[in-house]
């Protein structure tokens, strides 16, 4: 099933124009965004996660236009999470920056309470609900961005370089836990630019170069329907934690 | 003890015993100040927070307007003011010359372009991915808006106190638009002014010594929130 669907897109930023003739994301697939720097990964994945609009061409989610959506657009932007390369986080606790996006959807308290303490153990922060964002570490603060992503559960989930300034075994265990996400039923773009990786992660590869884009099907697409909705619970433990 | 000793004494004889003309005069001030700055902000925040946030040509003209009307002389506005509630002015039926609704009026115009500058300058200030952070996590735009709000927060109640530091401090809408009525419209800052000219120099050092102490607590307060 094609879960986002990108027709004719152009969107210009200053000097830089971002062409996307076609490109078809379809779910519970890993795909892995390879550019280099500057290349428009992180426009790209704005554009995937719907919060910039082009300038032409359109954007299907589901098979349903997004952009020109109407009161049905921001519904739609609710099934996609970005996390960015260096992602934000609110200030306050841990617990109310993954209780915003929760929120937002109308869980009620004991809900919210149980989604966020299953992403805070897969990302291998449980019992952080109450530390202050200010006293996190670097890679503390993006493990509670990904918890944060993650407790939403999303249909299509977006990384800007996940991996970048952790070291060998930090990489290993996240790309480890992030292969194991499709299986899950969750469709997931990991913008890299380090070549390998792509072929670490054996997903299906989109290439991009100077604002062009290419799909390139690898013969290693994980095969066969996501055994799980992407509402189901993510699975805490085992192979498919982190502990990073 | 001299002059300006024994002033100082009954000033604070005034103070301390709780004097019914400066308790009454003292809350005037702190009255129309306060409603003045609760008007403003609901209007000088929004228009702070859009002024930030959107891009539209005209933008920059807008914001040196604001800029200009930050160092609005007092009298002028209580002189444009006072042409539209004079009895031969368009809002003359309405009654208002003379009273507190007047006072407060006036005093909106001056804190407003204050408090949208200041939240302006917080939301330029503010780190671009809040926005966008909100947006991914599935907040409408409003809904981002509120939470840029929330993380600007004590940027937000500086321009605040700022506003009612402004206000309470002022002398030309007061005069002006209030016109210094006893039990009514008397501000600390024209009762100093119409007292000492009268002669009553203890009076207006009691009142000049409450100004004082309120114009510290704000600073202080706003020194606290910036520190934060």
């Amino acid at each position: 099933m094609t879960l986002l669907e990108l027709k004719n897109i152009v969107l210009q930023q200053g000097t830089f124009r971002l062409q996307v003739p076609h490109l078809k994301l379809r779910a519970g697939r890993l795909y892995a965004l390879k550019g280099q720097n500057g290349s428009g990964k992180s426009t790209l994945l704005r554009l995937l996660a719907l919060l910039q609009m082009p300038q032409s061409g359109e954007v299907y989610f589901a098979e349903q236009p997004t952009f020109s959506a109407g009161g049905r657009f921001r519904r739609l932007r609710q099934q996609i999470t970005l996390v960015e390369q260096s992602p934000l986080l609110f200030a306050g606790s841990v617990e109310k920056n993954l209780a915003f996006g929760l929120k937002l959807r109308g869980f009620s308290g004991r809900e919210m309470a149980e989604r966020i303490g299953e992403a805070l153990e897969i990302v291998g922060l449980g019992g952080f609900q109450q530390r202050s964002t200010r006293e996190l570490s670097g890679g503390e603060s993006r493990r509670v961005a990904l918890a944060r992503a993650l407790c939403l559960r999303p249909q299509l989930l977006l990384l800007d370089e996940p991996t970048a300034n952790l070291d060998a075994a930090q990489v290993e265990a996240l790309e480890s836990f992030l292969t194991g996400l499709p299986e899950q039923g969750m469709t997931v773009v990991i913008a890299t630019h380090d070549v390998a990786q792509p072929q670490r992660i054996d997903g299906e590869r989109i290439e991009l170069i100077d604002g062009h884009v290419s799909q390139v099907r690898s013969d290693t697409i994980l095969s066969g329907c996501p055994a799980q909705g992407p509402d189901e619970p993510l699975v805490a433990g085992g192979a498919a934690s982190l502990r990073i | 003890m001299g002059y300006l000793g024994d002033s100082f004494i009954t000033a604070i004889e005034l103070i301390l015993g709780f004097d019914r003309e400066v308790q009454m005069t003292v809350w005037t001030s702190l009255y129309t100040s306060g409603c003045a700055t609760v008007i403003a902000a609901l209007l000088g925040i929004p228009i702070g927070l859009w002024l930030g946030l959107s891009r539209f040509r005209g933008r920059r003209l807008l914001i040196t307007l604001l800029n200009t009307l930050m160092a609005l002389p007092t009298v002028v506005v209580g002189l444009v003011l006072f042409g539209l509630f004079s009895r031969q002015g368009p809002l003359g039926p309405l009654g208002l010359l003379f009273t507190p609704l007047a006072m407060i009026a006036g005093q909106t115009v001056l804190a407003t372009p204050i408090i949208a500058n200041l939240v302006l300058a917080a939301v330029s200030g503010a780190d671009r991915r809040i926005i966008s952070t909100a947006l991914t996590l599935g907040a409408s735009h409003l809904q981002a808006a509120r939470q840029l709000l929330r993380e600007i927060r004590f940027g937000v109640m500086a321009a605040v106190i700022a506003g009612f530091g402004r206000v309470i401090a002022e002398v030309g809408v007061a005069m002006m638009l209030g016109g210094n009525i006893r039990n009514s419209t008397r501000t600390m800052t024209t009762a100093i002014a119409l007292e000492t000219s009268k002669g009553e120099f203890a009076f207006g050092l009691a009142l000049g010594l409450v100004l004082l102490g309120v114009a510290l607590l704000v600073n202080l307060g706003l020194n606290i929130v910036q520190q934060r």
